[in-house]
């Protein structure tokens, strides 16, 4: 499916001496079977803004659109459904007695047969490497279990979009890398990801686009090259680290994200 | 902070904000117990002329402090209602078969509705115009004379201020993992009153576990800092009676000696 969002704002509070303005005008198109990062500062508006793609928050003003359908005519539910939406720090919104119980909530929303939930809970686990972890109280396990557990909990419902809210901060290297295979494995699924993150070596590793924000405005969208190189200051290491060779060495082509990088040298070590 | 709360402070600078809070405590008592001994309507309207020029000047938005009242309207109206149709007072006004409005129910309806609009008005500018620490530290400071008999007022002087402290934050909280559920298809609306209140399982549940989790934090951290009790505790803020504290008092004092008195 195709999200876009047109000229969205968002005032919390409004009429209220705790008025803010958390979106000023956002236009932004989440495209089938894309990875699209969404970086910006604390505080620009990124959770703000991945709230209105599920309808969680409606926008004060402008537009949110489903296959080009006004979103708000569309059942609830079933967009909720669509659009699977991972909020910040998910593992907080753990309550079931048993991980199993707990990512079989969504499922069993939907109303489907037990036998189905169960396939579904189990399939969801298994994807995030959290299988083993089924049976256990999702209280007594690691900050990064339980986020692996959360996450399957969405996961589970068989969105075609899939939005994640910071997954992977206060994670290990090791996990975060999991987490981004994930990401490349379900967009080869043809599942869309809209990932938020405040890490822009992870967004240049497996976007497709980046939208960055600022102060609840769109700063820029496109290729995270287009994106990233604009404005070295904002680039991730690798790329600040080429663009500051190529001060003095021309020659040095475009930057590469890390993990090209270390392909290439494990290419160049094993021939 | 997606809905404030009734009779929330509201931080704006104003002159009745500026007062100690121990002042604005003693001056709301005064209202109240006022309020009770004032049996004339024309009392009551002089006091209630009063706290509109006070809420004027608390620079507290007019529409913002009448959402305070919304709560009581039901009460109220009930209230003239009963006047209305059970009093046998007065001249009639209306007949209608059995109904009968008579001049008697008016305007003791009016009577009681207006002292009870009254009553939460006053609590309300209170709260309105007095951060919920300061609220805390002058009724600390009120109640320290029955430390004597070994009450112990700073201990519950801490725990209103806590408490205080973290009702938004569990509020936010407690939005954040409704709207964590309802991505999951949770849905709050639907269904009978059993339905509703089962849906809010999901919501209860980590919402507490978070807050026992909190209320360890903070006794760790309290402890950390050194915290053991009200004993040879000093305060940030040192609270200060001045000129303009006693005037405010005596003001008010005079304002209901004047209603009662009408
Ligand atoms: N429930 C709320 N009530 C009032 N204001 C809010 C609320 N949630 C967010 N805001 C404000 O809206 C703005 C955008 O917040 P948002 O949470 O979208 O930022 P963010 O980009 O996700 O930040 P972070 O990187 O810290 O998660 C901030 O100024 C914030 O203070
Ligand atoms: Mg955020």
């Amino acid at each position: 499916m195709r999200l876009e969002l047109r000229d969205v704002r968002y005032v919390y509070a409004p009429g209220t001496p705790f008025e803010v303005e958390a979106l000023r005008g956002v236009s932004l198109v989440v495209e089938p079977g894309e990875v699209l990062g969404i970086v910006g500062g604390t505080g620009s508006g990124k959770s703000t803004l991945v709230q209105h793609m599920n309808l969680l928050l409606t926008p004060t003003s402008g537009e949110v659109l489903v296959d080009g359908v006004d979103a708000t005519t569309l059942k609830k539910s079933e967009l909720r459904r669509r659009v699977g939406l991972v909020f910040q720090f998910p593992e907080s919104a753990l309550f079931a007695a048993t991980v199993e119980e707990d990512v079989a909530f969504a499922p069993r929303q939907l109303a489907l047969d037990e036998k189905e939930v169960r396939e579904r809970v189990l399939e969801s686990l298994r994807v995030l490497g959290a299988g083993e972890l089924a049976a256990r109280s999702p209280f007594a396990l690691s900050g990064g279990e339980k986020r692996r557990a959360a996450i399957a909990g969405v996961l589970a419902m068989r969105p075609e979009i899939l939005v994640l809210d910071e997954p992977t901060a206060g994670l290990d290297p090791a996990t975060r890398e999991d987490f981004l295979a994930l990401i490349l494995g379900l967009r080869n699924a043809g599942i869309s990801v809209v990932l938020v993150s405040h890490d822009l070596d992870e967004v240049a590793e497996v976007a497709d686009r980046v939208c960055a924000l600022q102060e609840g405005r769109v700063l820029a969208v496109g290729t995270p090259a287009e994106v990233f190189y604009r404005d070295p200051s904002q680039a991730p290491a690798t790329v600040r680290v080429a663009s500051l060779l190529r001060e003095s060495k021309p020659e040095i082509g475009a930057p590469v994200p890390f993990g090209e990088t270390l392909d290439a040298l494990r290419a160049l070590r094993g021939a | 902070m997606a809905s404030r709360s009734l009779g929330q402070f509201y931080p704006v600078a104003s002159p009745v904000h500026d007062l100690d809070p121990r002042a604005k405590i003693l001056a709301t008592a005064v209202f109240v117990v006022g309020l009770f001994l004032i049996d004339s309507t024309v009392g009551l309207l002089s006091v209630a002329a009063a706290l509109v020029a006070l809420v004027a000047v608390s620079r507290i938005p007019a529409g913002t402090f009448l959402l305070l009242l919304r709560p009581v309207l039901f009460i109220v109206a009930l209230t003239v209602l009963f006047q209305v149709l059970f009093s046998r007072e007065g001249v009639t006004l209306v007949e209608w078969g059995f109904f009968e409005v008579r001049s008697g129910g008016l305007s003791l309806g009016f009577f009681l509705a207006l002292r009870i609009l009254l009553l939460v008005s006053s609590a309300g500018l209170l709260t309105s115009t007095t951060a919920p620490v300061a609220l805390a530290d002058g009724i600390e400071d009120l109640l320290s004379p029955l430390k004597r008999v070994r009450f112990p007022a700073h201990e519950v002087a801490m725990m209103m201020t806590i408490a205080l402290r973290f009702i938004p934050t569990l509020g936010e909280e407690a939005e954040k993992i409704k709207g964590a559920q309802a991505a999951r298809g949770a849905d709050f609306s639907e269904g009978g009153p059993l339905r509703r209140a089962r849906s809010l399982v999901p919501v209860l549940v980590p919402l507490t576990v978070g807050a026992f989790r909190r209320a360890d934090e903070l006794a760790e951290a309290m402890e950390s800092r050194g915290y053991r009790g009200g004993e040879g505790r000093t305060r940030y803020r040192e609270l200060r009676f001045r000129k303009r504290d006693a005037l405010a008092l005596v003001l008010t004092a005079l304002v209901l000696l004047v209603g009662v008195l009408l």
